[in-house]
Order: structure tokens, then sequence, then C-alpha cells
């Protein structure tokens, strides 16, 4: 049982709440944690193709900080000088690194939310805001793969008489698929109609719609939520405390790291951690759960 | 009182000024009935259905009266409407609004703004009465027909409707499938005591247990009596509708029997041992089927194929032969690969072993014009998604400018009345045909059927019928894959069972309907005690009326 059986609304705090992070803090320390959290949280999710996508996140975010030193000049240490006469500064390549790593951090964190946001997540959380626009969204999310089911349908129909997208010649060819796209329209307007019916059929129209959902929001999710918000204090009494600010134009300037500030990196991993602590904890019980049988 | 009571409605689109969609319909409809409604195709049954319903109600002109529960159907609020009167429409992807199983599920009664708690009970207890939890948190695109159109009905049954209206909800399905869902609206009739009115092609599953059948011809009400007395009726007055009968009442009129007319095989099986216990003549002729075929117009050689490179073949070592100018069915279950053969045969599925040749000529020695151009065309399931223009003859002409090869097409499919028209706007019937003359346009001398018969009525099958035969006269041969056991027994050269990937048997209507015992047709299920080879209700009645003539 991974993070995914949370309640959507524990997954969409905890997700903007790491997102915001990610992005705000500048402070190289905050910055690392999210961005090891995030790149170990999605390969305990995606595997090898996950790793295989950070892993070329890697020199992208080198290459990012090369451009950026070479189009940013602002800073004090100079390391040498480029060929028309700029200073390259060690204050703008540190620059450079944090965007980039900020960047490929929200990047991972985003494969995670893909595979943890399923789309009856989104749609329950619209629900909760309007339940007509969740409905709007639930249809949409139907009618998208119905079309391309039928596009494909159309399209072997045509092949059967030798009329398809790609039979005879160019010309041909286009005007053949520019038919299956006029017909396509014309099969998605009248299955919407269709559709319609069934929906005022079943008294959409009416007034008070509720939106059902298949959540519950039970005594796991209250856990997590407290720990969270513990964390997510943790950390806005560090950002009071100018805990997460820094200075890098024209000097690198940072507030001096104390035995408290260890407290504050500490509740920020915590915080970045736990949706893999979780399933790192309920695997740990599953296989506890089986040794003992 | 009655539960619906219809007052002399008549109604008229706006369309259609002088003709009557309905013409002084009365009917009154008792708590708890199980009522069919039949007729051909635009007899208006359809036009009745949505009346019922105010929201489906079509706009025209409408004069007449219909109470529900004995308050006018006007008065009763949408709320109540949306509740009570559920409705199930034909096409089980149509209706379904959702993406997920339990959101579709739960659909009708957010409408009608339950809490959570009771939304919760309510899906849960249609989720367990339908056997739909195993398959709950399913995407909905993952549902075989079946499944959808059972779920349709679910998420009707949340709302606790007190009548439950279908208009043919099973011409999309495959037979097996149809039966399991007529199955379980008889069980809701039974069970839950929900009124039932429903249209059908599919008589034989649903007439024995009606309690009363409605016949519709031109918006009128002809027939309204038990089932047992509407064969009688329908024979007597020799209405086409007689064709639609379930095949023990066609063989027992047919032959002119005596006593009450059987309605299931069961019966049919004791009125007939009762009538010739010792029949003199007890066999058809069946002839065999030859062995050689010399030139045959197609040939599959062990078609083995995938459709990607992991999944499991689906085509698993398919060899056939077709000769010449004949009328080719195979028959099987679903999903076993009837289609995919087909389209193997026109070279939309390439598979990676075997061999197919047409007329003698391997289909990949073909140029694609060739084999278009005169050659092969296929009918697709769904002969909807064949056209592509505002109207029929937009369409046909797309295929030839020749006028008059239109002309003489339009003439052979009985499509002249319907060319101007929109072809989303025809019936199953009508589309089939109007699809089917688009097809013939690229003159093909073999000709692929998919599904010829799925959602048209026993009157268009036997056009449809008339039609392939004037083809076959032509010299086109014609392959033909299908569900529809009592059209292939009735009309087909040959027929092949197809199962597991595998062609298996092969062998002519008769003898392949004939020594089957479950896969066969209602007329032979019914006869095979006493006679045998008899495949379809004309064989039988044959039969009776031979061994009548011998007794004398």
């Amino acid at each position: 049982m991974g993070f995914e059986k949370c309640h959507p609304a524990v997954n969409f705090i905890y997700f903007s709440a790491v997102i915001a992070g990610t992005i705000l803090f500048n402070h190289p320390i905050f910055l690392l944690i999210s961005y090891v959290c995030g790149f170990l949280y999605s390969i305990k999710r995606g595997g090898w193709k996950a790793l295989a996508f950070n892993a070329v996140l890697i020199p992208l975010v080198a290459a990012f900080a090369l451009y950026y030193i070479n189009y940013n000049h602002f800073g004090v240490t100079v390391l040498r000088q480029n060929m028309i006469g700029n200073n390259m500064t060690v204050e703008s390549l540190v620059y450079g690194f944090v965007l980039g790593v900020s960047a490929a951090g929200v990047l991972m964190w985003f494969s995670c939310i893909y595979s943890v946001f399923t789309t009856d997540k989104v749609v329950y959380l619209f629900g909760k805001v309007s339940p007509r626009l969740s409905l709007f969204l639930a249809i949409l999310l139907r009618m998208v793969p119905r079309i391309k089911k039928e596009a494909k349908k159309i399209n072997t129909a045509q092949r059967g008489i030798g009329r398809g997208a790609n039979q005879g010649n160019i010309f041909q060819r286009l005007r053949n698929s520019i038919r299956i796209l006029s017909m396509l329209i014309t099969w998605t307007i009248d299955s919407l109609t269709l559709a319609s019916e069934s929906m005022r059929s079943r008294g959409s129209s009416l007034r008070g719609r509720k939106a059902f959902s298949i959540y519950r929001f039970d005594n796991r999710d209250r856990v997590y939520v407290v720990i969270l918000f513990a964390c997510l204090t943790l950390t806005m009494m560090a950002v009071m405390l100018k805990q997460t600010d820094i200075l890098y134009d024209p000097r690198i300037i940072m507030t001096p790291i104390t035995a408290m500030s260890c407290l504050f990196y500490a509740g920020y991993a915590v915080f970045c951690l736990m949706p893999m602590g979780l399933e790192v904890w309920t695997q740990y019980r599953f296989w506890k759960a089986r040794k003992t049988l | 009182m009655a539960h619906f009571q219809i007052k002399d409605l008549t109604f008229s689109y706006p369309t259609a000024k002088a003709k009557k969609s309905l013409d002084g319909v009365s009917l009154s409809i008792e708590k708890g009935e199980y009522i069919v409604l039949c007729g051909k195709s635009g007899s208006g049954k359809t036009t009745l259905l949505r009346q019922l319903k105010s929201v489906l109600a079509p706009h025209g002109k409408k004069q007449g009266e219909i109470l529900f529960n004995g308050t006018p159907l006007e008065q009763v609020s949408q709320r109540d409407q949306s509740a009570k009167i559920g409705y199930v429409m034909q096409n089980p992807d149509d209706q379904i609004v959702t993406d997920k199983v339990w959101h579709e599920l739960a659909f009708g009664l957010e409408s009608l703004g339950y809490d959570q708690k009771t939304m919760r009970a309510r899906v849960a207890e249609m989720a367990c009465y339908f056997g739909i939890a195993d398959w709950f948190h399913r995407d909905v695109a993952n549902l075989s027909g079946g499944q959808k159109q059972l779920l349709n009905l679910a998420s009707i049954m949340a709302m606790q409707p007190e009548v439950l209206i279908l208009d043919e909800p099973t011409s999309q399905l495959d037979p097996i499938a149809a039966s399991d869902f007529l199955n379980t609206v008889r069980k809701i009739n039974i069970e839950l005591g929900t009124t039932v009115i429903i249209t059908e092609h599919r008589l034989e599953d649903i007439f024995p247990y009606a309690d009363r059948a409605i016949v519709m011809d031109g918006g009128k009400v002809i027939a309204d009596d038990t089932p047992r007395n509407i064969g009688k009726l329908l024979y007597e007055q020799k209405n086409d509708m007689f064709a639609a009968m379930p095949t023990p009442v066609r063989v027992f009129y047919g032959s002119n029997g005596n006593g009450d007319c059987p309605l299931t095989v069961r019966e049919g099986r004791t009125w007939l041992s009762k009538t010739y216990p010792e029949p003199t003549i007890s066999t058809l002729p069946a002839e065999e089927l030859d062995d050689e075929i010399e030139n045959p117009a197609l040939s599959l050689k062990e078609l083995w194929f995938r459709y990607e490179k992991d999944s499991p073949d689906v085509l698993r070592g398919v060899s056939a032969e077709v000769p010449m100018g004949s009328l080719y069915a195979i028959v099987g279950g679903n999903g076993a690969g009837k289609s995919t053969t087909l389209k193997a045969i026109c070279g939309i599925c390439k598979p990676y072993r075997g061999k197919v040749k047409v007329f003698g000529k391997p289909i990949e020695k073909y140029k694609a014009t060739e084999l278009f151009g005169g050659c092969l065309a296929m009918l697709p399931q769904d002969p909807k998604s064949l056209f592509v223009k505002k109207t029929v003859r937009e369409d046909l002409a797309e295929m030839t400018k020749d006028e008059k090869k239109i002309a003489e097409i339009a003439a052979i499919c009985e499509i002249e009345g319907l060319l101007d028209s929109h072809p989303y706007d025809l019936s199953g019937g009508e589309q089939q045909r109007s699809a089917l003359a688009k097809v013939l346009l690229t003159e093909p001398k073999l000709l692929l059927l998919d599904e010829p018969t799925k959602g048209i009525d026993s009157f268009f099958k036997e056009k449809l019928a008339a039609i392939l035969c004037k083809l076959k006269e032509q010299g086109i041969t014609i392959v033909m894959v299908s569900h529809d056991v009592e059209f292939c027994a009735k009309y087909a050269d040959m027929v092949s069972m197809f199962f597991d990937g595998q062609i298996l048997t092969t062998d002519t209507p008769r003898r392949f309907f004939g020594n089957n015992s479950f896969y066969t047709t209602a007329a032979n299920r019914m006869s095979r005690h006493v006679f045998s080879m008899a495949v379809t209700a004309e064989d039988v009645v044959e039969l009776c009326q031979q061994n009548r003539e011998a007794q004398v």
C-alpha cells in the first residue's frame, strides 16, 4: 500500500507543499534535501525508467549552469574571462546550478505526482469545489479515449474499401484523412448528443447535485496530516527565522548554520521523505507479517 | 390504478407533416407487468417509448394524454421522473457518461443529491445485485459490450425506478451477453416487481416470459394480447412481423398445428413428440461437402497473427478454402478471432506466418489499387464508420462518378428512397444496406461481411438475405462472419466453426448445425429428437408436412 492509497486531499496538500518548497527555497541544503528525496521517491515508484529519466536530467542541469554562467555576469568572485571579455563568476555558476537543480527536482516530483495522482482523484477534488465541473472533467476523460478508438475504427473501415489514411498516393491520403476527420467530428457531436440524453434522463439537470466518492478519510490519513503539518510548521519557522534565506548577488551570503538549523533541515527532510517512508514502512510490515506466518 | 395510462396519443415529427409517427395509441400498463413492444423498424416503437419520459420526448405535434400513476406526465416533477422512470437505450457506449464504473453507478444518485452514506449503500447494493463488484474500480473503456449495458441497467436501477423502459437494449450485444442481459431484466421484474416495457428483435429470449405483447405497425397498435394469442393473430393477418416470432411459434402455425401454441423450445419439443410420435420421414437430404475445391476464390493456409509482439496469438493456424460464387459463413464465440481473419484477408492485418490467396494470387502480389478496386471489399461491423459525407448520395458518389452504376446498386440494395438522408439519421437496417451499397460500388468479386445482421430486425434480415442472393447470382463470392446461427443456417452455402484462433470444422449448414446439439439453431434444438438435419423453421415445417401427407 503506497501513498496513492491515502485520501486525495492528503496527496494534494502534500504535493502542493513539496513543489512549492522546491521552487521557493534557493538555499542549497533545503534544495538538496528536496532533490535527493524526489530522486529516491521517483525511483521507488517508477523503477528503472525513472532512474534513466533522472540520470538524463543531471547532465542537463550541468549544461544549464554552463549556459547560465556565460550569459549572466553578476557576482564578485571572478573565475576567468570568456572570449568577449565578460566575467564568469562563482556566484552565477552556483546560482545556475541552483536553478537547474530546482527545475530537475520539480520534474522528478511531477513524475511522482503523475503516478500517485490518478484522474479519478482529480475528478474527486474538483467535485469538492463544484460537482458540475468535476462531472464535466469526467465526461472529458471518457470522451478522449473514445474518440481515439472511433478514429481507429473509421480508419479500419475505410481501409477495407481501399480509402484509408495510409492508402493511395499522397493526395489521396490527404483527402482520405480529411474525410475521416470530418466524419469523426460528426460522430463526436452525435455521441455527445446521445450522452447528454442519457444524462438528462438520469436527472443531471436537477438542482442540488452532489459528488459521490469512494474515498474515506481514515485514521492513517489523520496521522499523516498531523506529521505533515508538524513538519510544515517547523519549515515555516525556518522561513521566519531566515534560515532559508540566501543571497547570490553580489556575493553568496547565508545565515550561519547552527545546531538549530540542523533541526530545521531534519524537519524538512522528514517532510520530503514522508511518502517514501510510508511505502517502505508498509513493505516492512508485510515482510514481517510473512515471516511470522 | 394503471401505472401508465396512454389515452389516444397521436404524434408527428415537425419534419414529416402529413405522416403520423403515432396514431391514436391507447394503452394501459399495470404495475409489475412485463410488456414486449414489437414491430418493424420505423413502426413507432421508439417514438412511443420516448413519450413516456418528458426529457426524452422528441419535439413535434402531440395530442392525447399520458398518465403516470394517475397524474398527467407533464405534471410529474423532473425529479420524480428521473428517479421513477428508468430508460435504457440501444447503444451501450453512448449512454455511459463517466470514465469509471463506480462513478457511473452513482451518477443518478449524484443528480438526486443524496448524501454520501446513502449513495455508498445504494452503490454497494447495486454492485452486488448485478455482480459488478469484481470490476467496480475499472475504467469503463476496458469493459465488454455486455458489461457496459449491464452497467447502464445497474446505474438506472440504483435510483430505484418503478418502471424500466428498454429500447432494443441488446441489439449491439452478442447472443450470450444478450441473453444474460435479458435474464437480468426478467429477474428484476420477478424479484423486485418493477414494471418492464421492452422492445426487442430477439423475441426468442423474452417472448415466452412476457405478460403481454403489443404489436405496432405504422404508428398504430395493431395487437395487444398475451404472447400465445399474438402469434395466432399475426399468422392469421399474414403480418410481416410473424417472421420475427420465436421458432416454435412459426413451426406450429406454419404446419397448421393443433392445440396450444408452443412458445419455448421445451414446449415445442413436447408438442412435436405428441404430434409426430413415430415420423415416417425423419430426415432431410443433406449433401456432403466436396473435399476438393477447384479454383477457390479465397484460400487461407495456416495463418498466424498477433496484434503486438508480446500479446497472445489471435489467429493460430487458420486454414480455409472458399469456392467461387458461394456464401461462406464463419460462426463462433466472441473474441475468437473471426473479425481478425477478415482483416487478414484484406490485408489490414498482416499474418506473420501463412498465406492468403485471393483468386489464386497471393495477397501481397496485388497492388493496393488492384486489390480494392474490383477485387475485394469489406463491410465493417459498424456500418456507420463507412460514411464520410452528409448524404448517402454524396457518399456513394465518392466511390464512382458513374451515375448509372450508383442508381443500379441503389436499386439492388433498395435504398433509392434514402439517398438524400444523412447516414446517421437512418435506422440500423437502412445504414447496413447503404454501407453495403457503398462497398459494392468498388465492384468487388469477393465481399467480406463482418456481422452483417447485428442490430437489424428480422424483416430487414430477409431483405439483406435477398440482396446477398442477388449478388451471388452475379457471381460474387461472399465471406461472412456472424453470431447469428439462424441466419447462417438459412442462407449460407458453407458454415465453419471458429474456435481458439482456428477453423475447426466446415460443412454444409444442414450437416453442420444438424450434428451440433448446443451451438445450433432453435429449430434444430426443438426437433432433433424426432427429426434429423432440420435446422430452420422451414425445414421442420417441411418435414411435418411430408409426414402428414405420408399419414394420409
